[in-house]
C-alpha cells in the first residue's frame, strides 16, 4: 500500500516530464513538424534540422530540466536543513559566491569552461566559508547557519553591485546574464545530469532519516539519529546541487523556493516522495518556462527566470488558498 | 595636443595607403578571399558571401555601407539604419540571440560584435561551422578597415573601398581644417543619470580632438567614467555636448543652465549632437563629426 502511495505520483510526474521534454523539442522559433523531428531523431532529415534539434534544442532542454531538478531538490533540502519555509538554494550565499567568481572571471576576460569552473569554485568557497563561520564555538545550529549564510549572501551582493558599477560597459550584458539566470548560455547539460542522478539515488534511502530530521533535531536525536552528521551531509549535498545549477545556467530564481512547497501542498510532507518529485517537477517547470521564454515573443528571447516566476506564482498562490479553505 | 593631431593625421594617411595597397594586392589573389577581423583572426571565404547576418546595429550599418545590403539576411533589434535594414528578418536582441532563427536563415557569413554579443552563443555558431567575422571598431581607421574587409568578403570591394576612402578623406578634411584651431575644452555627456563621459581611447573623444576640442576627461582611467556634477564644475569646460539615446535629450542641457558660473553656460555653449550620428562607429560618424566641429567652431565665435 505504502509503496503504491509513493510510486503513483512519481510515475505521473515521470510521464509529465516526458511530455514536457517532447513539447519542448517540438517548439521553437523555427517551426518543425512532429514528422520532421521524428526523422531527425532517427538520424535522418536535412542537416539544418539536425543542427536545430541536436545542437540547439536538445542540449538546452536537457540543461533546463536538470537545472530545474537540481534547484528544486536543493531548495527542499535547504528547507529541511534550516527548518525554515523561506529557505531557497540561494539563501546561504552559494549563488552569490558563484556570481562573484563568475563576474571576476568575466572581468578577467575568461569564457567557456573556465568561466563555469570559476563559478563552481566560487560556490564551493562560499559554502566552506559559511560552514566554517557557522561552526564558531563548536555548536552549529540551523539558526546560526541561516544567519551566517544570509549575511555572507549580502556581502556577495555588495561585491556584485560594486563590480557592476566598476565594470567596463561592454562587459555588463554578459554579467547580467549570469545574475539573471539564462539557459541560452547553457551549452553542456552533462555536469548537471551527472550530479542530479546520483544525488537522487543517494537521497532516496535517506528519506526516512530526513523525515525525522524535518520534525526537529531533538526528536531526531531522541530517535537515535546522528543529527550533526546528517545535517552536514544535507548541507554539502544541497550546496553541491546549487553550485552545479548556478554553474550551468546562472542564478535562476524562484524554482528552488516554490516547487518544494507546491509539492508539499499536493503530496504531503514525506521526503521519500518529495525529493524525487522535486527533481521531476522542478525539471518540468524550468523546461516549460524556458520553452515559453525562447518562443513567446521570438525572435526576442526572455530570461527563463521571468517565466518560472510568472508560471509559478499564480500556481502557488492558488494551491495555497485552496489548501487553506480545505 | 599638436602631436596628437599630427599622429591622427599620420594614421589617416597610413589608412588610405593601406587601402590602396590592399586594392592592388587584391587583384592578384582571386581564388580565396581572406581578411583579418578585429579579433586578429584570418577570415576566408571561397566565394563572396551571399547570406550575411549582422549581429549589431553598427555591423548592419557597416555592411550596408560596404555595398552588400542586398546580401543581408539577418539583423538584430534596433538595426534602424539604413531604413531598408528594418525590413530584414530580426534574430532577437544583440545580447540574447535567437540562434534557431539565425541558423535557419543559413547565413554564410556572421558579423559578430566582439564585446556586445554573448561569447557563448557566438562559440556555438562557430562550433556548428558558421564563418564569423568579429567587428569592433575603435577609431576612424578601424571603421574604414571594417568596411573594406566586409566588402572583400561580400564581393562588393569596389563600393566598399570607395565608401571607406570617402569616409577617411572626409575625416582627413576635418583634421586639416581644424589643425590649427584654438583648443576648446569640451565635456561630452554620454549619459545623464548616472552622468557619464569617455576617456581618450574612445572614438567620440577622437572626434572631439579632430575638431580641435580638448576632452576634459581624456585622462580618466576608465573608458566610460561615471561622474558627478562636481567633477564637471571643477573642470569648467568651455563647451558641453549632450549625446544620449534617441534624438530628444536636449533637456539634459537645461541642468547645466542652473550653474551660471560654468564657462559653457556663461558663453551659451550648451550643444546637442544627434547621438545616432556619433554614438555608433559607422560611416555616419563623419556627419556627426561635422556637426560636432560646427558646434565647437560656434563656441570659438562666442568668445568675447
Amino acid at each position: 500500500m505504502s509503496r503504491r502511495y509513493l510510486f503513483s505520483p512519481l510515475i505521473l510526474l515521470l510521464l509529465l516530464s516526458v511530455f514536457c521534454m517532447v513539447t519542448a523539442i517540438t517548439q521553437g522559433s523555427v517551426q518543425l513538424s512532429l514528422g520532421q523531428i521524428f526523422d531527425v531523431l532517427q538520424g535522418q532529415g536535412t542537416s539544418l534540422n539536425q543542427i536545430l534539434v541536436w545542437e540547439l534544442r536538445v542540449p538546452r532542454i536537457l540543461a533546463a530540466f536538470a537545472t530545474g531538478g537540481l534547484l528544486a531538490v536543493a531548495g527542499a533540502l535547504m528547507q529541511i536543513l534550516l527548518r525554515n519555509p523561506l529557505a531557497d538554494p540561494y539563501v546561504l550565499g552559494i549563488s552569490g559566491g558563484a556570481s562573484v567568481a563568475a563576474l571576476l572571471a568575466i572581468l578577467a576576460g575568461v569564457t567557456g569552461i573556465l568561466l563555469s569552473s570559476a563559478a563552481f569554485l566560487g560556490a564551493a568557497l562560499s559554502t566552506i566559508l559559511v560552514f566554517g563561520l557557522a561552526q564558531g564555538n563548536g555548536r552549529p545550529s540551523p539558526m546560526r547557519l541561516l544567519l551566517t549564510g544570509v549575511v555572507v549572501a549580502s556581502g556577495w551582493g555588495a561585491f556584485i553591485t560594486l563590480m557592476l558599477a566598476l565594470a567596463p560597459p561592454q562587459k555588463i550584458p554578459g554579467m547580467l546574464f549570469w545574475l539573471m539566470g539564462d539557459l541560452s548560455y547553457a551549452h553542456s547539460p552533462w555536469l548537471a545530469w551527472a550530479t542530479l542522478l546520483p544525488v537522487c539515488l543517494v537521497l532516496i534511502p535517506l528519506g526516512r532519516s530526513l523525515n525525522v530530521l524535518a520534525r526537529g533535531p531533538l526528536q531526531a536525536a531522541a530517535l537515535g539519529l546522528n543529527v550533526k552528521q546528517l545535517e552536514r551531509f544535507v548541507f554539502v549535498i544541497a550546496s553541491l546541487l546549487t553550485a552545479v545549477a548556478v554553474t550551468t545556467a546562472g542564478s535562476i530564481g524562484f524554482v528552488g523556493l516554490v516547487v518544494p512547497h507546491i509539492l508539499r501542498l499536493i503530496l504531503g510532507n514525506d521526503q521519500r516522495l518529495i525529493l524525487p518529485a522535486c527533481a521531476l517537477a522542478g525539471g518540468c517547470l524550468v523546461t516549460l518556462a524556458d520553452t515559453v521564454a525562447r518562443t513567446v515573443i521570438a525572435p526576442e528571447q526572455l530570461p527563463v527566470g521571468v517565466i518560472t516566476a510568472l508560471l509559478g506564482v499564480p500556481t502557488f498562490l492558488f494551491l495555497l488558498r485552496r489548501g487553506r479553505v480545505a | 595636443m599638436t602631436t596628437d593631431k599630427q599622429t591622427c593625421f599620420l594614421q589617416l594617411c597610413l589608412g588610405v595607403l593601406a587601402i590602396v595597397m590592399s586594392q592592388s594586392m587584391w587583384a592578384q589573389t582571386d581564388v580565396v578571399r581572406c581578411v583579418e577581423d578585429d579579433k586578429l583572426r584570418q577570415v576566408c571565404v571561397e566565394q563572396a558571401a551571399q547570406r550575411i547576418a549582422a549581429l549589431s546595429p553598427g555591423a548592419t550599418e557597416l555592411i550596408y555601407a560596404a555595398g552588400a545590403g542586398d546580401q543581408v539576411v539577418a539583423v538584430v533589434s534596433y538595426s534602424d539604419y539604413p531604413p531598408e535594414a528594418k525590413q530584414v528578418t530580426s534574430v532577437g536582441s544583440h545580447t540574447r540571440l535567437d540562434l534557431e532563427r539565425l541558423v535557419s536563415l543559413k547565413p554564410d557569413l556572421v558579423l559578430a560584435w566582439r564585446t556586445g554579443n554573448p561569447s557563448e552563443q557566438i562559440a556555438t555558431l562557430e562550433r556548428i561551422g558558421m564563418r564569423v567575422y568579429y567587428v569592433e571598431p575603435h577609431n576612424f581607421d578601424d571603421i574604414a578597415d571594417n568596411i573594406v574587409d566586409m566588402a572583400v568578403l561580400a564581393g562588393t570591394e569596389e563600393t566598399g573601398k570607395k565608401v571607406a576612402l570617402e569616409f577617411l578623406k572626409g575625416i582627413e578634411g576635418l583634421a586639416h581644417t581644424y589643425k590649427n584651431a584654438d583648443p576648446v575644452s569640451t565635456f561630452y555627456q554620454v549619459w545623464d543619470e548616472p552622468l557619464m563621459s569617455m576617456n581618450h581611447a574612445h572614438y567620440i573623444s577622437k572626434v572631439v580632438e579632430l575638431c580641435g576640442g580638448v576632452n576634459v576627461f581624456a585622462d580618466s582611467p576608465r573608458l566610460i567614467p561615471r561622474l558627478n556634477q562636481e567633477a564637471i564644475l571643477i573642470k569648467n569646460p568651455e563647451a558641453i555636448i549632450a549625446g544620449g539615446m534617441g534624438e530628444r535629450n536636449a533637456h539634459w542641457l537645461d541642468k547645466w543652465r542652473a550653474f551660471p558660473e560654468l564657462k559653457a553656460t556663461q558663453q551659451n555653449n550648451l550643444f546637442f549632437v544627434p547621438p545616432s550620428l556619433i554614438q555608433r562607429p559607422t560611416p555616419r560618424l563623419l556627419e556627426g563629426a561635422k556637426v560636432m566641429c560646427e558646434k565647437l567652431e560656434t563656441a570659438r565665435q562666442h568668445r568675447g
